[in-house]
């Protein structure tokens, strides 16, 4: 019985708090920008009204353009699932980082798909070049994971990693851990369309990437598609947090435990959160053509970190 | 100092001067060109010391020492003042695109980890990991020195070899003696007055320190 409700109770925990650090990371942008900014908790009021609003569909879409954001918002949901996040061995033996990596890019398919199926010229743009992107990303962030998985010894069972990290003691800090996090980290922007790739906050300008393939949504679609990728940037970071980092992911379900987890997440969360909303201050968003730059230094940071595995 | 974390903190060092490396393959300006430099020989002055404090090979402290004053602080400084003298422009210009280089980097790794494999189960160092690393610098200074332009690139380009050489050397036995090592440093200092002096004359004559451009000479 348990679980079942474990990983639902995390899913729930992780909906709800996404749409928090979203605002928080709005509002730090905010703040360093010396704007007073809304406050944190705009996006819940956002998406309430969006969810509540009718959705207006293009004549030239079909019907998979309704079914786009459910679909988007249910990987979400299951990737949820499958994170550890306050408890390690959440999803026992289903979480597995291979199809994690798949359930990211079924999402991403079909996000693109979303984005021809309105037929404007902007959807399409933001299509083209996120394929582009895909194709950057994709290994990069499957090595990197694969190299944290060397690193515990080849099991790529989520709820494993962090107990053996934390098992394995000071010799964990071995440079594959540091660059394979760092690596992660780069893609955790290109995947979640933040500043260096893409600017999140634009809806005007002919660079936009992601804001372009959701530019035909409305109301409820368009409600589901901003609390998925909310959710995206929410996974990536409690994945960085807890399967890279895992020193305070609670191991056994004491209420002690439990709470030591909560609070170790959410603090790594928003060490994340600002650390993206500093990085959002201080870069302006590359140019398209420099981007491959950037990916195939993370490529290149993973595949040393896979290398210094068989190596040091 | 524990093992475990002297062997961790070689481990970083290394790691970070490979890193370093390749991140001097990406950069696009002669100043980060050279920060990359200055930095990779930082961590190989640390990576002397913490060898150095877990061996008892005191004559590592005195070679760190040197690295430190050489590496870190003046050749770096030299060439910026021969790069702003010579007006070389702040662009590093390359063959090859970034991400081309890069890749062609971490199959020079692979190549590396390949050909010293054999070598490292002969060798009873505590460094002896740092051995296929060591051999990836030299390479990945080497292919710089190929796939750029500018004499000055090309310069960094050596150094970087030169760095990689002092890993080997104290990853497969603790340094060499004091001596050879203050003459090797000696002649790397020369090296650098040279090629001061060499771009200098080839700035004068082709009014670019482009390389490429040398081969107007057989016209």
């Amino acid at each position: 019985m348990t679980c079942a409700i474990l990983p639902l109770a995390q899913a729930i925990l992780m909906i709800a708090l996404s749409p928090l650090f979203a605002g928080i990371l709005k509002k730090a942008k905010a703040r360093m920008q010396h704007r007073v900014g809304s406050g944190v908790f705009q996006p819940y009021r956002d998406i309430a009204k969006l969810l509540r609003k009718n959705e207006t569909v293009s004549e030239d879409a079909s019907w998979l353009f309704r079914f786009i954001p459910y679909v988007c918002f249910g990987s979400m949901v299951l990737l949820s699932m499958m994170t550890p996040f306050i408890l390690a061995d959440v999803a026992a033996p289903y979480g597995g980082l291979i199809s994690m990596v798949y359930i990211f890019t079924l999402y991403r398919f079909m996000m693109v798909l979303g984005g021809l199926e309105g037929g404007s010229v902007f959807g399409g743009m933001g299509s083209s070049r996120e394929m582009m992107m895909s194709v950057l990303i994709e290994p990069a962030l499957l090595l990197s994971l694969m190299a944290l998985a060397g690193l515990t010894g080849g099991s790529t069972v989520t709820s494993d990693i962090p107990r053996t990290l934390i098992d394995m003691g000071v010799i964990v800090l071995a440079p594959a851990l540091v660059l394979a996090a760092s690596s992660f980290f780069i893609t955790l922007l290109a995947e979640n369309a933040r500043v260096p790739f893409d600017n999140p906050s634009t809806h005007l300008e002919l660079t936009m990437v992601h804001e372009g393939m959701l530019i035909e949504y409305s109301g409820r679609g368009l409600g589901l598609m901003e609390l998925s990728s909310m959710m995206r940037i929410m996974i990536f970071a409690s994945m960085l947090g807890a399967l890279f980092f895992p020193w305070g992911v609670a191991l056994t379900s004491s209420p002690a435990d439990l709470a030591v987890g909560l609070a170790a997440i959410l603090l790594k969360i928003l060490t994340i959160t600002l650390a993206i909303a500093v990085i959002e201050s201080y870069l302006a968003k590359y140019r398209l053509f420099r981007l491959p730059n950037l990916l195939t230094a993370s490529f290149a940071l993973s595949l040393l970190a896979m290398i210094s595995l068989y190596i040091l | 100092m524990d093992a475990v974390i002297s062997g961790n903190l070689i481990d970083l060092c290394v790691v970070a001067m490979l890193l370093l490396s390749m991140l001097a393959m990406t950069t696009t300006r002669i100043a980060q060109l050279l920060n990359a430099f200055a930095v990779q020989s930082l961590f190989l002055t640390f990576l002397a010391f913490v060898v150095a404090d877990s061996t008892g090979h005191s004559g590592l402290y005195v070679m760190g020492a040197i690295a430190f004053a050489v590496k870190v602080i003046g050749i770096p400084w030299a060439m910026k003042n021969t790069a702003v003298r010579l007006h070389a422009g702040r662009e590093v210009d390359s063959v090859m695109g970034i991400p081309g280089s890069l890749l062609i980097s971490a199959a020079l790794i692979i190549v590396a980890y390949l050909v010293t494999e054999p070598l490292m189960a002969t060798v009873e160092t505590i460094t002896r990991n740092c051995l296929a690393m060591s051999m990836s610098v030299i390479l990945i200074g080497l292919f710089m020195m190929v796939t750029r332009r500018k004499a000055m690139t090309e310069a960094v380009g050596l150094l970087m070899m030169e760095n990689g050489l002092f890993l080997g050397i104290m990853s497969i036995s603790y340094g060499m003696p004091l001596v050879v090592e203050i003459g090797i440093f000696f002649d790397v200092l020369m090296v650098v007055v040279i090629i001061g002096i060499f771009a200098l004359r080839i700035s004068k004559a082709f009014d670019s320190i482009d390389t490429s451009v040398l081969r107007r000479l057989k016209e």
